[in-house]
């Protein structure tokens, strides 16, 4: 069995709170209290990052490469940032990343059950989620 | 100049030519809007039979101008008059038009001679929401049970209609039963023309 | 982050999304009209709560068109404008506004709308006067502006329903909240 191309997806909403966590694979797999600190401390790095851009205008870190995972993350223009944390070299990231923000508008903004910046519990969004990512990997299975 | 557009006055809302119904917006268009209104509703309502009811009431507004509407762009102002026909009417015209399609079945209840059931794999206004666990088995199709509701009453057909999650073996997801319990005189009426 | 395609045409948009039969949209709306009536019993109550169910649709309906439109960040408000105006309201509506009436500063400006499929088989009765009847679209473009950063003022102008020759709301930009960085608030 292939080693999961995604370890983990991460949504946190426009304060940095974390709105939703999953973990595909045993490796990287974090509890609650755990999930929330990363994801908080994100936040921070991903505003500090803006400021260290000498060209104003920068939109902070879009990927982190480290020697055993690479992170990519998206931030929509509304200040809600997706992310994964997968193997390095990892493709396709990107086109990833928004698809799983198109499934956010569908299956989490048109909830009426949802309340906005709170926590996302929604079977639909679990389901579809389940399937971009399984569908990720088969391509990339098959590379 | 501006304000020169498509949209031309009338000085009354009856002197407009009524619309073929060819003008679409995006389902998105429709979905928040959907959302919004059982949003608002839920803030006044305290239980779920509450929450049901108002959607039910909701959509029965819409079902009464639909039934109205499609009597005289399809059907050359003639409606059903038989039990059969304004099912089926239902199911295929009303569906059509409101939700793209036909609905995927119409069946008639096996244990009681009074119920019918339309039935959807995914009804259109459930295309995006989950139902938080802790309501149960609220179904927001309340609405479109609504609908048909509006449509059954003012065709003289009044009826109990009510929308229901049903488990469909080997799939992940319920289908939606609409299901409609005639009123006695509507049986007793059918029986007397045979 | 660099858009990963350009942005659409408004036309190209409306043919790309799911649709529905605008009637379904149309009565759908009146239906909420007429249960605010019967709720809230004051015209004005109505036109307020109205402008409210607009301004949470706006702030959830801005994401979509940000992923399905793929505009990047404006530059100023006149982009920002434009840019509801051609895609915004095709994307959505399948209808095009037109901006116009701009002020000197850049800052206020008017949508008119050509066409509206909130209205169709609408006639406002004697004791619906003072309903605006569409207040949910300028809730909407309220909303959305805000989860952007701009805080706006929209008010309806010209209104057919009221005997106008067209539907004109007027978009006023009040101010442009400065992105933030939230580690300073931590201390």
């Amino acid at each position: 069995m292939a080693q999961p191309a995604i370890y983990s997806l991460f949504i946190i909403n426009k304060s940095g709170g974390l709105i939703y966590y999953k973990d595909y694979g045993s490796a990287g797999r974090m509890d609650t209290n755990d999930s929330l600190r990363l994801a908080s401390l994100w936040h921070s790095m991903h505003a500090i990052s803006q400021q260290l851009s000498p060209i104003p205008g920068c939109t902070g870190i879009d990927l982190l490469q480290a020697h055993n995972f690479d992170l990519h993350c998206f931030q929509s223009l509304t200040g809600t940032k997706f992310f994964v944390i997968c193997e390095t070299g990892a493709q396709n990231m990107e086109t990833l990343l928004k698809a799983i923000y198109e499934l956010y508008t569908d299956f989490v903004l048109k909830n009426p059950f949802y309340e906005m910046e709170m926590p996302i519990r929604c079977e639909l969004f679990d389901l579809n989620i389940a399937q971009v990512i399984q569908k990720d990997r088969l391509a990339l299975l098959g590379r | 100049m501006i304000g020169v557009g498509k949209a031309k006055q009338y000085a009354n809302v009856l002197d407009k030519p009524l619309s073929r119904g060819r003008q679409e917006v995006s389902l998105s268009a429709f979905a928040f809007l959907f959302s919004e209104l059982v949003q608002y509703n839920q803030t006044q309502v305290d239980n779920i039979a509450e929450l049901e009811r108002r959607l039910e009431d909701a959509g029965y507004a819409v079902g009464a101008r639909v039934l109205e509407l499609l009597c005289h762009r399809e059907k050359g102002n003639r409606r059903e008059t038989r039990l059969l026909g304004i099912l089926s009417f239902i199911h295929s015209t009303v569906w059509k038009v409101l939700f793209g399609k036909v609905a995927d079945s119409l069946e008639k209840g096996t244990e009681h001679e009074d119920e019918y059931m339309i039935s959807e794999k995914e009804l259109l206004v459930n295309r995006f929401i989950s139902v938080p666990k802790d309501m149960g088995a609220f179904n927001c199709g309340a609405f479109v049970a609504g609908i048909v509701k509006g449509v059954l009453d003012n065709a003289g057909f009044p009826a109990v209609v009510t929308a229901h999650f049903v488990p469909i073996e080997g799939q992940q997801r319920p289908r939606t039963t609409i299901l409609i319990k005639f009123a006695e005189e509507v049986l007793h009426r059918e029986a007397r023309l045979g | 982050m660099a858009p990963l395609t350009a942005p659409k045409s408004g036309d190209a948009l409306f043919a790309s999304v799911d649709r529905v039969n605008a009637e379904l949209f149309t009565l759908t709306y009146g239906a909420i009209v007429r249960q605010l009536l019967t709720d809230l019993e004051e015209v004005e109550e109505v036109n307020k709560q109205l402008d409210q169910m607009g301004y949470n649709i706006g702030t959830r309906l801005v994401d979509e068109f940000l992923a399905k439109s793929n505009v990047s960040r404006c530059v100023d408000f006149k982009e920002t404008a434009d840019v509801i105006a051609k895609l915004g309201f095709k994307m959505f509506l399948g209808v095009t506004a037109t901006v116009t009436n701009w002020d000197a500063e850049g800052t206020s400006c008017s949508f008119v709308l050509e066409d509206n499929p909130l209205v169709d088989f609408v006639e406002l009765p004697d004791t619906c006067q003072g309903l605006h009847y569409c207040n949910v679209l300028s809730g909407v473009i309220r909303g959305a502006l805000e989860m952007v950063s701009m805080k706006t003022e929209v008010t309806w102008v010209r209104d057919m329903l009221r005997g106008d020759d067209t539907y004109e709301m007027r978009v006023k930009l009040i101010k442009q909240v400065p992105e933030e960085y939230p580690y300073k608030d931590d201390d």
